[in-house]
């Protein structure tokens, strides 16, 4: 029984303590520093770092190696110190390879820094040259617009200034025309066209209250033509009313002048006037009486005096044809008393010659007793009727 | 006096040779003193130094290497002070070339960062560069442009 016993024990504690013997103959786990080492060795730069810093990365290597021995001993903390500093060197030799990389780098960026640097000189001076070209020609070409601009507003202030001065003008010769319109209308007014030449008249009228609208809307074109029309018209209407107005105020003025004559006329001392028309014409005979004895052909004494202011009349109005005509009672052969009555007519005409009458204005004819003017019976009949007739005649 | 002297000249004699008796002893003990002191001023020189590496590492680029010097000055203090003062200048040694291995990342740091500078600096250069020469090439063509107008 005991035996049994002790046999199961042992086949019982077998398997423990053979864990136990295997456990203790296996390679102990890696110390963390040296998984580190290990882990640095395989870092991209290891190959450069050596190549550059062979011997800090030997030195590396041989703490390393001495640290994996270590640990193949189970010496772990001796394996652990080694991998430290194994570790270490190989930092450190990384450290300086970055170094080494960076100072490269930095005389590489430098160059390109100073490469850059002047190309950015040469970029900035060209960019200079060519803004400052740009400043110029964009001066150029505001100076150009500057002087395109005032040219065109000279050119504008040109046309406007022509333009006033031709619209100026216009008016001017507008007004010019509607003057000369207006005094073609007066023209025509003092031969009261209106009158004589209606239709002309009123056609000039209208075209200038024509001519005057369309100068209200400033039509100065328009209005100058009606403003020539108008006066056209005028001057037609004046030229076709004169005569008929001539001739009308010619009557009236040899109205008025006969009327002066008579009026003058009556005005003479010591003669009998009298008013009287023959045929066309009219006559205002003066007549004289006493200026002869009996049968007398001149002048009595002092009668001379009495044909003064038949003179002065004769020669006031001298448009006027005058008869001197001598008349007779009937007491004598009328052949005699004719001749009788054209002495005493010659007489009476040479007195007015005398005083300044001119000769050719007076026709001189004796006409007897044909025609007396009161009974020859009486004695102040016939003393009425031996007269010397001064006749104005006139139409 | 004689007497007195020769008391005296005993006890000196006693007292000297005590003397030399504890200088003999004592002797290992000072020398280990001696030692502690030179490995205190070495982890005080390496601390100092440390020091100066943190501010100098302004990228913190070292930070975890001079933690870990910090870490390991730290150990070298505790074995000093167990009296162990071969494992304590073993981790010394480790260290200083952790210190050298410090001052190389910084400096590679600093490069590192001088070359970023001047990188970012010659990229500036190289970005201000193609805008002048896009500038340029604008004026150029403006300029024909002008060219054009004023020659109408």
């Amino acid at each position: 029984m005991r035996s049994v016993s002790s046999r199961f024990i042992r086949w019982l504690a077998a398997p423990p303590a053979l864990a136990l013997w295997l456990g203790a103959c296996a390679t102990p786990p890696k110390p963390t520093a040296l998984v580190s080492y290990e882990d640095l060795k395989r870092d991209p730069g290891m190959e450069d770092a050596r190549r550059r810093f062979p011997d800090l990365v030997g030195s590396s290597d041989q703490y390393g190696d001495r640290a994996t021995k270590e640990w193949e001993s189970n010496n772990l903390e001796d394996s652990t110190r080694a991998a430290l500093l194994a570790e270490i060197k190989l930092k450190t030799a990384l450290a300086r390879n970055s170094q080494e990389q960076s100072k490269a780098r930095l005389q590489s960026v430098t160059a390109d820094q100073t490469k850059a640097d002047e190309t950015l000189a040469s970029v900035d001076k060209d960019l200079a040259s060519v803004t400052e070209q740009i400043k110029l020609m964009e001066k150029n070409v505001q100076a150009e617009a500057d002087k395109k601009r005032l040219t065109e507003q000279l050119a504008n202030d040109q046309k406007r200034a022509n333009d006033e001065r031709d619209k100026l003008s216009q008016q001017l010769a507008t007004e010019e025309k509607r003057a000369a319109a207006q005094l073609a209308l007066r023209t025509a007014d003092t031969v009261e066209a209106g009158k004589y030449a209606a239709a002309e008249y009123g056609a000039a009228s209208s075209m200038l209250a024509k001519a005057d609208a369309e100068i209200k809307q400033g039509n100065w074109q328009a209005a100058q033509a009606s403003l020539d029309v108008a006066k056209g018209r005028a001057d037609r209407a004046a030229e076709l009313s004169k005569p008929s107005y001539e001739q009308a105020a010619q009557a009236t003025q040899n109205k008025a002048r006969d009327e002066a004559l008579a009026r003058d006329a009556a005005a003479l001392p010591g003669v009998a006037v009298r008013i009287e028309r023959r045929g066309e014409l009219q006559r205002l005979v003066i007549a004289i009486q006493d200026l002869f004895g009996r049968s007398q052909t001149t002048l009595q004494p002092g009668r001379d005096d009495a044909l003064e202011p038949v003179a002065r009349l004769i020669s006031k109005y001298p448009s006027y044809p005058v008869q001197v005509v001598g008349h007779t009672d009937n007491r004598g052969k009328p052949g005699e008393l004719i001749a009788l009555s054209q002495a005493r007519a010659q007489s009476v005409f040479s007195s007015l010659v005398s005083k300044g009458v001119e000769a050719r204005r007076l026709m001189v004819s004796g006409q007897g007793p044909n025609e007396p003017i009161a009974d020859n019976k009486s004695g102040p009949g016939r003393a009425k009727n031996s007269r010397v007739e001064i006749i104005f005649l006139y139409h | 006096m004689i007497l007195t002297y020769r008391k005296t000249g005993t006890s000196l004699r006693i007292g000297g040779a005590l003397v030399a008796l504890l200088f003999t002893a004592s002797a290992p003990l000072t020398a280990h003193a001696d030692e502690e002191d030179d490995i205190q001023r070495q982890i005080d020189i390496q601390k100092a130094g440390a020091s100066d590496l943190e501010h100098l590492d302004r990228s913190h680029a070292a930070a975890p290497d001079l933690q870990r010097l910090r870490d390991w000055l730290g150990a070298a203090w505790d074995l000093r002070n167990k009296h162990a003062s071969d494992e304590a200048r073993e981790v010394l040694e480790r260290c200083m070339a952790q210190a050298e291995l410090v001052r190389q990342v910084i400096a590679a740091a600093q490069l590192k960062t001088q070359v970023a500078e001047r990188e970012a600096k010659l990229a500036s250069t190289k970005a201000e560069t193609d805008k002048k020469k896009k500038a340029l090439q604008d004026a150029q063509i403006k300029k024909q442009t002008l060219d054009a107008a004023v020659s109408k």
